[in-house]
């Protein structure tokens, strides 16, 4: 399988993002964004959760292997979990999550963990903006999958 | 013959001639020269135990206690990372620690250097000298699967793991992927009809779930039909959970994973919980 | 089988510049499952309350998508009003297509209409899957235990029996008291501790409803709140007890400054305690008593002041000086913490009768000189930069009081978590008296170093805690909760699925997962009343085993899948 063709630079408009933001303080902040009318790219979505802790790796796999550019989980201050430090593990669990993503190449630049924005709509629209303009020069994941989901299945 | 198939032998011949194992988990010659497992029963059978080549057994350990009546007593012949497989599978509620003994023995500089292994022993083996392992990411073959930036190792595992039939061969072989049923079987993560299995709902998923539980035995590499380097990505996790929070798999019996645990308590309740097994519903009595 | 009604929000034009709603209704009128699709002008006056349940009923459906604003503003009250008219929550999925699409995307009328129509897709998605938890209600036992019979559990025991209900008052020693038995005066009144005590012990004797339980420990837990089991152990027998809540007011434990300023070497080196002990046996010889303060404090091992040594310091001094107007006494402190009016004066009453303080810095502390006995204290005036020489006949060394030694294994029974020094944790900061664990308070030095009074206060405090459990006659597992509107659900684990490897029991903050034997194999259990909805658990479960019916992973994964569908299509 050739796969050169695969893995090209170019990307095909903003950055699609799939954001996980825990209802207690990332979803306040994006919400608190709109309140605020900031001027955002659309391509990103927004899936509320009750704790980032809820948050399975495998669902972030799934999202990558979905269309998505990258991934951004949001959860709240770490010593503010209302759910006693739950944010504390879903933290050092995303991190091993972004060690794998660096061994295939795929990066852990597509995952954001943010756990500082609490009901901040400044810091949730920077955040997310750092995060597009990180994605930017990254290949597009869907073109990736497309292509290999029409490659003949044995060489 | 080795001394280490000699002691083997002789030890697991004195086990089941004394009666205190039931069965000897191990790997034997039949009448068709065939090596293959084979659970001896009786002292006599022991002349045709082999040690070689390297099987992992512990998954065959587990389903034997589980087949096997509740007084059965098992002795698993293993290597090091056999044994480190078997008491992941302990600490995980697989196998009843009072039901298994290990007869463990350490492999050659050979069979190091074919692993990549760095620890080519057991903690206490009944055979064999501890030989120095084998530093995997000094190896250049090794090194290479995770050289380059991110789109040349993306392009080179996108080929590789393009070679995969979907067999499950290496979940079947893996002694710590014992869920039924399985993610990798449920359509909600991975498309059932898509072959090659796809990278990142299979074979990540799979290599996550393994993250803080593999014990690089390579049986999961061993077991694939076309070769895909699946231990390298489990070794690259290994090395992480090293060096961030000194945690190796199949080495602690009482240590759960650290992914598990927040910051600043060992456990939720800011103490050691005494045993996996342990039901708090039951009454703690100290 | 019955659909989804879909009811899109105009906000009275806010949607449309930014959204196609005409475009996004026929979408979304093209999706299996929608039975219904509705443009609405608003949700949220109070005419269209009604108006939406007619339209609910009348399609047939029995889910129901709304697209409008964010649930923090109107949209929210409008779930809430649904429910409360007897629409299950589970089956109302509200999409937030203004402050979460409209309101900021107003650039890209084309990528914003993508977006609302895959959020209500995602929004359908979610409903196919969404479901239910079961509730669990328990009735609740109107007993108590207080753990700990010193000035706060003393208080707590008397609060609770006094609104009615039983107590189980349970001391390791074989009368109450706590630290206040070692103590001669409490300040800073200067009452005799003894005093004080009294009404309390009178009440334990005299009240029917305290079952005072003297020598006695705990030695096993399980349940809870609203339903402890727990096992109390004493020489005569063990005891059973059920109870609905538990107080723990165990106290703090004495700390002995072996090797610091030659205590144990010196026998007129002696420690706070000590001195107080020979107040109260009458045995106060000493004519030059010097006090030396954070002894043992506020130092790397024990980094925290302990808030009352510098007040019953004072107050020693002070009947030092009263008992022999030629004593000479000292006090050589860091700093004095003495916060508030009344120790303030108290301070200034000490310094009025004629006891001397002298501040040294932490780097330069005091030593003891002499041979065989205590000749004289060395210290370097910090204030006056001045070393003094000042003979002494007692050294008195105050100490930092330390977790009480029995705190790790009561934490453990009942799965409370210990702070860095071996205090119970408090549930900080919103939470106070109360733990992680759900009917489990605690209060006076088992919480931190307080002094007799604030322990009394705390008691008190945790009572009525436990009191807001204790007279409700059942609770429902979803009412186990801090949140106003309840849990979200709890976790459910599927029968025949679990592998029994214990993530979820080692993950849970709140040990509401345990492992249970099942044949021959370790299943998991969820505890209803415990489960806080948090997900963790399901997080870490290897096959999916554990979910939270409200949120479970088919619904999740449904939402992943159609979260970049319209964009697909470009």
């Amino acid at each position: 399988m050739n796969v050169q063709g695969i893995v090209d630079k170019t990307t095909r408009g903003t950055p699609r993002v799939l954001v996980f933001a825990c209802r207690w303080c990332a979803l306040v902040g994006a919400d608190a964004v709109g309140r605020g009318r900031a001027d955002l790219p659309a391509s990103f979505r927004v899936i509320p959760v009750e704790c980032a802790a809820m948050v399975e790796p495998d669902s972030v796999l799934r999202a990558l292997a979905s269309g998505a550019d990258g991934v951004a989980v949001m959860g709240c201050h770490l010593g503010g979990c209302r759910f006693n430090d739950a944010n504390h593990v879903a933290l050092k669990r995303m991190e091993a999550l972004g060690d794998l993503l660096d061994a295939v190449g795929i990066g852990r630049r597509r995952l954001l963990l943010s756990f500082g924005t609490a009901h901040e709509g400044r810091q949730f629209a920077e955040v997310l903006g750092a995060f597009f303009r990180e994605l930017e020069p990254l290949p597009s994941l869907a073109a990736w999958r497309k292509t290999l989901l029409n490659q003949p299945s044995f060489r | 013959m080795t001394s280490t198939l000699k002691t083997i032998r002789g030890k697991a011949e004195n086990l089941l001639a004394g009666g205190l194992a039931d069965g000897v988990l191990c790997l034997g010659r039949d009448r068709f020269n065939v090596v293959q497992p084979r659970l001896f029963h009786k002292a006599e059978e022991v002349g045709s135990l082999e040690i070689e080549p390297k099987w992992n057994l512990a998954k065959l350990a587990m389903q034997t206690l589980r087949s096997a009546e509740k007084s059965f007593r098992l002795t698993v012949v293993c290597r090091g990372c056999d044994e480190r497989a078997l008491l992941e599978l302990v600490k995980r509620n697989q196998i009843d620690a009072s039901r298994m003994t290990t007869l463990s023995y350490t492999c050659g500089r050979e069979q190091a250097e074919a692993c990549l292994c760095p620890r080519p022993y057991p903690e206490n083996p009944a055979a064999g000298e501890k030989i120095e392992g084998v530093d995997p990411f000094g190896d250049p073959r090794f090194a290479s699967l995770l050289a380059g930036d991110d789109q040349e190792r993306m392009a080179r595992w996108t080929g590789l793991l393009s070679r995969c039939l979907k067999c499950y061969g290496c979940r079947n072989a893996c002694p710590i992927c014992v869920c039924t049923p399985c993610k990798l079987e449920d359509d909600l993560w991975v498309e059932r009809s898509a072959v090659p299995a796809e990278m990142i709902p299979y074979h990540l998923i799979r290599a996550f779930h393994l993250s803080d539980t593999c014990v690089a035995c390579g049986a999961c590499q061993d077991a694939c039909p076309v070769g895909i380097p699946l231990l390298a990505l489990q070794l690259v996790m290994r090395r992480s959970l090293r060096e961030k929070y000194g945690y190796e798999a199949g080495l602690e019996a009482d240590r759960k994973s650290p992914l598990l645990m927040d910051f600043e308590h060992a456990s939720p309740a800011g103490f050691a919980l005494p045993a996996w097994t342990v039901s708090s519903e039951a009454p703690h009595e100290r | 089988m019955p659909g989804v009604i879909a009811i899109l929000c105009r906000c009275c034009g806010q949607i449309e510049p930014a959204v196609d709603l005409q475009a996004l209704r026929e979408r979304i009128d093209r999706e299996a499952g929608v039975v219904s699709v509705e443009v609405r002008d608003s949700l949220c006056l109070p005419e269209d309350g009604a108006a939406i349940v007619k339209a609910v009923e009348s399609s047939g459906a029995d889910r129901i998508l709304l697209a409008a604003c964010s649930q923090y503003g109107k949209a929210g009250a409008v779930v809430s009003a649904l429910c409360a008219r007897g629409i299950d929550r589970s089956r109302v999925r509200l999409v937030d297509i203004r402050e979460g699409c409209a309101w900021i995307h107003r650039g890209d009328r084309t990528a914003a209409t993508a977006k609302a129509c895959d959020l209500l897709c995602m929004g359908l998605g979610f409903l196919r899957y969404g479901g239910c938890s079961t509730d669990a209600v328990v009735a609740v036992r109107p007993e108590c235990l207080v753990a700990g019979a010193g000035s706060a559990g003393l208080a707590a025991a008397v609060s609770i029996a006094r609104a009615g209900f039983q107590v189980h008052l349970v001391e390791r020693a074989a009368e109450g008291g706590g630290m206040l038995k070692l103590i001669s005066r409490v300040y800073p009144t200067d009452v005799e501790a003894a005093e004080k005590l009294r009404p309390y012990l009178e009440e334990v004797e005299r009240n029917p409803r305290i079952a005072f339980h003297p020598k006695t420990r705990v030695v096993s837990a399980t349940g809870f709140a609203g339903d402890f089991k727990v096992r109390l152990a004493s020489a005569t027998g063990d005891v059973n007890v059920r109870v609905g809540a538990v107080i723990l007011a165990t106290g703090a434990g004495v700390w002995l400054p072996r090797g610091l300023y030659r205590y144990g070497e010196l026998k007129e080196v002696l420690t706070l305690m000590e001195l107080e002990r020979r107040q109260r046996e009458g045995k106060t010889a000493a004519k030059r008593s010097v006090f030396i303060q954070c002894a043992g404090a506020r130092c790397p091992e024990r980094p925290y002041c302990a808030t009352m040594c510098c007040p019953s310091s004072i107050k020693n001094a002070v009947l030092l000086r009263k008992a022999d107007p030629d004593a000479e006494v000292t006090i050589l402190h860091r700093d004095i913490m003495t916060p508030g009016h009344i120790l303030e004066r108290y301070y200034r009453s000490a310094l009025e009768a004629g006891v001397r303080f002298v501040r040294f810095a932490v780097e330069e502390p005091p030593m003891i000189s002499g041979e065989g006995h205590v000749e004289h204290v060395e210290v370097f005036d910090a204030i006056s930069g001045v070393k003094r020489e000042i003979e002494a006949d007692q050294v008195v060394l105050s100490t930092p009081l330390v977790a009480n030694a029995d705190n790790a294994k009561l934490a453990e029974l009942f799965h409370v978590p210990l702070d860095d020094y071996g205090f119970f944790r408090e549930d900080y900061p919103l939470h106070p008296l109360e733990t992680r664990q759900g009917g489990v308070f605690i209060c006076g030095s088992a919480r931190w170093p307080v002094s007799s009074g604030e322990a009394a206060t705390q008691g008190e405090g945790a009572a009525m805690k436990a009191l807001a459990i204790l007279c409700r006659e059942k609770l429902s597992a979803r009412s186990m909760s801090r949140l106003p509107e309840g849990k979200l659900g709890h976790a459910r684990i599927e029968d025949g699925a679990c592998s029994g490897c214990g993530n979820c029991v080692a993950v849970c903050p709140y040990e509401a997962c345990t492992l249970q034997r099942v044949g021959g194999a370790f299943v998991s259990r969820a505890n209803k009343m415990r489960c806080r909805a948090c997900g963790s658990c399901t997080a870490v479960c290897p096959n999916g085993t554990v979910q939270m019916p409200e949120h479970n992973a088919r619904a999740v994964g449904a939402m992943i899948r159609r979260a970049f569908a319209e964009g697909d299509a470009g």
